[in-house]
């Protein structure tokens, strides 16, 4: 029997984890003397497994209480008070060795805490690292601090207009400008690239020389652009992107030198750019920025990005100051094109990061911190419940000696314990729905929001969302811990755990507690609503047209071998013409601007007979379409004809307006017949029809006056090819495809998509919000209406005596009900009225910063309103309710 | 008084279980412990609250008797100091002041 050896290496842990040899001898002995009886009793199986748990479980509590031994000397005294040789810091580890226990002893209600909080940090570091992404730092690279934008619009402007310098005024700039580097402009330029596969357009910009020096980004291979290639003739060089030198070329280091055709041109590979850069805008093939001495002399075509380095020992308010100065001059001397153009100089991240985030991004972290503050509030009231529970322990602890002060402190270090794990697991959280937000946004959107790339946790993110934590936990123990450290001591030992009612203020503050929370959900559900039904308006709402069932293929035809308009008119026929002949599609057209396309071209409008001031001169969309267009989107005619082949180059100017237009100019008249003129010396042009009209984009709900002209009278460079379906639009991309190569194998076509892909991609943006803001609110209500729910039960739970005493001198159990609920009731109205206010201020709030698309409806904040009450009143009423069946004596007994 | 004698329950009950036990070491003490309390104890909290008593002084331990059955390992025997025997009254008087006039709820029939 004696042979049987424990297993040794829980032996060895037991004598590693005693305190001293003699120690490890005895526990070691005893343990194989009770494992000598296990294996008689049970078995040499059963008794490894026992002594492998004893072992441990002998080992740990060791190790645990290793710690908590006192010095030697020090006398021994019950955990109140720190003795008055172990210092205060001595004290303070005692205290996290307590809270730790009652953290661990109150398991349910720490999971509770923490999961409760956990949900609010993620959906707060969530919105963070977005804020951090596209708001604060959408660009990383060397040097930004000392990098600036310069604009010709309105600086305050919202949103901003970067592309608004003229030619001439930034070439004057650059000649005279001390106070800045390098100063470089960019233009707009997306270029076809053929002589590929597939031929495609690629998003780029045409750029001074100074450019890649300005961003003092360095080449992967070969070198930017040089001052004597701005000049037209020596300009077809290009610099590739890194990712498209990756995705075209397989990261071929030969590629600089060789030729590729850009827009039908041969242009020399000069270049690739460092991984990652894609400035302006998502840019992935740079050319140089080449002018005739006539084109740097524009000044009425404003609409370069211009870019600069601060010079050594200049500050961007020497800058501003130096610009204005110089502006101030070219609107002297070139009052007709300068005299309205105002001039800002920004900090590059403000300059050149996508305005319109900025409010949206707002609205979701606005909407986490509610959250926060509802996670607040409700764990407020569960420590406060928790605290009236523990008021004996802390009353006990005060009699003997212990500060007030350190209980207090002892409760924030417990919170602040809870903390730390919420924010450990808010951290996969985050990480999930960061996931999920980069799946959401389509890459289309992704190349106009710079910074989408940096949406990850960070140590920034992590630091943030810790200090957030912390300001949280402050938020909710504080006020729990005060209260439940006040020293009542007398009372609270009387009670000896007799217990009615809490103290009345004790009482008001959960009362205000849980009001607040009702509110702040109110006002966070009603904006989630308005959110809701804007995206619902944008995307599924009327828009004029039938969205469904329609092929889309986008193509924008070069300016060199396309200026003739009569070749432009011959490419779009010859693509209809094979488009036709395909039998699943029944109506094929043109238009030069797609509704939710995203562009838009407008004029203004003079009508016949009607004098317009100068002022009051309005824009109208301009459209050019093929006659078979409205069939296509199924646009109704409202009067007049529509459009068709007689309508040619040749022929006289004739369009087709919409309902709005002919509101606003021809009220109450025919307008067939009737005619105007799109610029003040333009041609005049006959209205032959009118049309319903269509929304254009989602963020301009209002439907706007609209002129249809014939595409055979005005062929545009960039159009639209719109297909009508039998079936589903996507099988017939290939055919479209095609369609385009065979009438010009150079012709990349841009995008080929769906009706209902392109709303969804102009909706994207919106939808994330909606849906964001919807996840958030969720979560928000449900914990608003827990923590309702578990106050009132709470309550209840105290005055169960009481109710017994009242159920035994006759009160009938409705009565119980109402007493009970009645309060349930008096905390929901309180918080709905606050509630209300808050609501109404935020919808204000949101009518004025999301561009206009959200509107309040006193309807929905009414329903919301009696939907948040009723269930507030059920989760009041079901606690009550229960109470109320309970047996009198049953209750009067209960403790 | 010269000393703080405030007994947590463990302790108290370590205590009288030690002065119950004839030879008494850890395994004897916690078995009384299991069989008169009714409750679960662990060995862990045992020998803590061995460790911890004699740091306090109120018990002594002396090493003896390695065994064969114990693979040649000694018991630690515990006995009472006179220190834990004022601890141990002290604490039993308080406890008993206060149950003092409720006998007749304490007292199971």
């Amino acid at each position: 029997m004696t042979s049987h050896r424990p297993p040794h290496l829980a032996e060895r842990f037991v004598a590693a984890t005693a305190s001293d040899d003699e120690w490890s001898d005895s526990i070691v002995g005893d343990l194989r003397e009770e494992y000598a009886v296990m294996i008689d009793r049970h078995g040499a199986w059963s008794a490894r497994t026992w002594y492998w748990r004893h072992a441990l479980a002998i080992g740990l509590r060791a190790i645990t209480v290793r710690g908590k031994r006192r010095p030697a000397g020090g006398g021994w005294v019950s955990g109140a008070d720190p003795s008055p040789r172990s210092g205060w810091w001595a004290g303070l580890g005692r205290d996290c060795r307590y809270a730790v226990r009652s953290v661990v002893r109150r398991a349910g209600t720490s999971a509770v805490i923490v999961v409760t909080l956990a949900l609010a940090l993620a959906s707060n570091s969530t919105s963070l690292a977005i804020v951090d992404a596209l708001v604060l730092r959408p660009f990383r690279f060397e040097g930004l601090e000392r990098m600036l934008v310069v604009v010709s619009s309105d600086p305050q402007q919202f949103p901003l207009d970067r592309s608004s310098v003229a030619p001439a005024d930034f070439r004057d700039w650059r000649r005279d400008a001390r106070t800045v580097q390098w100063l470089s402009a960019a233009e707009w330029w997306d270029a076809n690239l053929s002589g590929i596969e597939n031929p495609e357009q690629v998003a780029g910009y045409r750029v001074t020389a100074d450019f890649f020096t300005a961003i003092a980004s360095p080449m992967t291979l070969g070198r930017s652009f040089t001052a004597d290639e701005e000049v037209p003739g020596s300009h077809r060089r290009a610099v590739l992107g890194h990712a498209l030198w990756q995705r075209l070329y397989a990261s071929d280091p030969t590629v600089v030198g060789r030729t590729i055709r850009l827009d039908g041109e041969p242009y020399e590979v000069v270049g690739v750019a460092a991984p990652g850069f894609s400035l302006p805008d998502g840019a992935a093939i740079w050319a140089p920025l080449a002018k005739s001495v006539e084109g740097w002399n524009e000044r009425k075509r404003a609409d370069l990005t211009v870019v600069g380095r601060l010079a050594d020992g200049a500050t961007l308010a020497d800058v501003r100051a130096e610009l204005r100065a110089l502006a101030d001059r070219q609107r002297e001397a070139y009052p007709e094109t300068n005299r309205a153009r105002l001039n800002g100089v920004l900090d590059f991240t403000t300059g050149m990061s996508d305005a319109s985030a900025g409010p949206f991004v707002a609205t979701i972290q606005a909407a986490s911190l509610l959250l926060l503050s509802i996670a607040c509030a409700n764990i407020a009231n569960l420590l406060l419940a928790v605290g009236a529970e523990r008021a004996q322990e802390f009353a006990l602890r005060l009699a003997l000696g212990a500060g007030r002060g350190r209980l207090a402190l002892q409760l924030l270090i417990e919170a602040s314990i809870v903390s730390a794990i919420a924010i450990v697991v808010a951290t996969p959280l985050t990480w999930g729905a960061l996931e999920l937000s980069h799946r959401s946004i389509p890459p289309s959107v992704v190349r106009f929001v710079p910074g989408m790339q940096y949406m990850a946790i960070s140590p920034t993110v992590f630091a943030m969302t810790a200090a957030f934590g912390a300001l949280a936990t402050l938020a909710f123990a504080l006020l729990p811990a005060w209260h439940a450290t006040r020293p009542q001591l007398a009372d609270t030992l009387r009670q000896a755990g007799r217990s009615t009612t809490a103290p009345r203020q004790r009482h008001w503050l959960r009362h205000v507690l849980a009001a607040g929370q009702v509110a702040m959900t109110l006002a966070l559900l009603f904006g989630t609503v308005l959110m809701l039904s804007a995206v619902g308006r944008a995307v599924d709402g009327p828009v004029g047209f039938d969205k469904e069932n329609l092929l889309i293929g986008r193509v924008v035809l070069p300016q060199r071998p396309y200026a003739e308009p009569e070749r432009r008119r011959q490419f779009m026929e010859s693509v209809l013409a094979r488009l036709q002949a395909i039998p699943a599609v029944t109506v094929a057209a043109v238009t030069s601007n797609l509704p939710y396309g995203g562009a838009n071209t407008g004029r203004e409008l003079f009508p016949e007979g009607i004098d317009v001031p100068p002022a009051d001169v309005r824009a109208v969309d301009y459209r050019r379409v093929t006659p078979a267009f409205f069939d296509a989107l199924r646009i109704p005619l409202v009067g007049g004809r529509a459009l068709n082949e007689g309508d040619a180059s040749g022929s006289r100017a004739v369009a087709v307006v919409s309902r709005t237009l002919v509101e606003r100019y021809w009220p109450d008249e025919d307008p067939v017949g009737r005619r105007f003129k799109l610029a003040r010396d333009g041609a005049w042009i006959t209205v032959v029809g009118v049309v319903g009209d269509v929304v254009q984009d989602w963020f301009q709900q209002r439907r706007r006056p609209t002129v249809y002209r014939p595409v055979a009278q005005d062929p545009p460079f960039a159009h639209a090819f719109v297909a009508r379906t039998v079936g589903d639009p996507a099988s017939l991309a290939g055919d479209l495809r095609r369609a385009v190569r065979a009438s010009d194998p150079d012709q990349p076509i841009l995008a080929v998509e769906s009706m209902e892909d392109v709303v969804e991609d102009r909706t994207a943006g919106l939808v994330f919000i909606a849906r964001s803001l919807a996840v958030v609110s969720a979560i928000a209500l449900t914990l608003a209406i827990i923590g309702l729910y578990s106050l009132i039960a709470f309550t209840i739970s105290r005055r169960t005596q009481e109710l017994g005493v009242r159920m035994a001198l006759g009160a009938t159990r409705w009565q119980v009900v109402r007493l009970t609920t009645g309060q349930g009731c008096r905390i929901t109205v309180a918080g709905l009225l606050l509630g209300l206010a808050g609501a109404f201020a935020l919808g204000r709030l949101m009518e004025s910063t999301l561009f206009g698309i959200v509107s309040i409806s006193l309807w929905q904040l009414a329903a919301l309103t009696a939907g948040i009450a009723s269930v507030a009143l059920l989760a009041s009423y079901l606690p009550a309710r229960r109470t109320a069946r309970v047996d009198p004596m049953i209750a009067l007994r209960s403790e | 008084m010269k000393t703080a004698t405030y007994l947590g329950e463990f302790e108290y009950a370590v205590l009288l279980a030690v002065l119950q036990v004839e030879d008494a070491y850890a395994v004897p003490v916690r078995a009384l412990l299991e069989a008169r309390t009714g409750r679960p104890v662990a060995r862990g909290a045992l020998y803590t609250a061995l460790e911890r008593l004699e740091a306090k002084g109120c018990l002594r331990s002396r090493m003896a008797d390695p065994k064969d059955e114990r693979g040649g390992k000694p018991r630690r025997y515990f006995t009472l100091t006179a220190a834990g025997l004022r601890a141990l009254q002290a604490t039993h008087g308080a406890l008993a002041n206060l149950a003092r006039g409720l006998e007749s709820i304490l007292e199971k029939p």
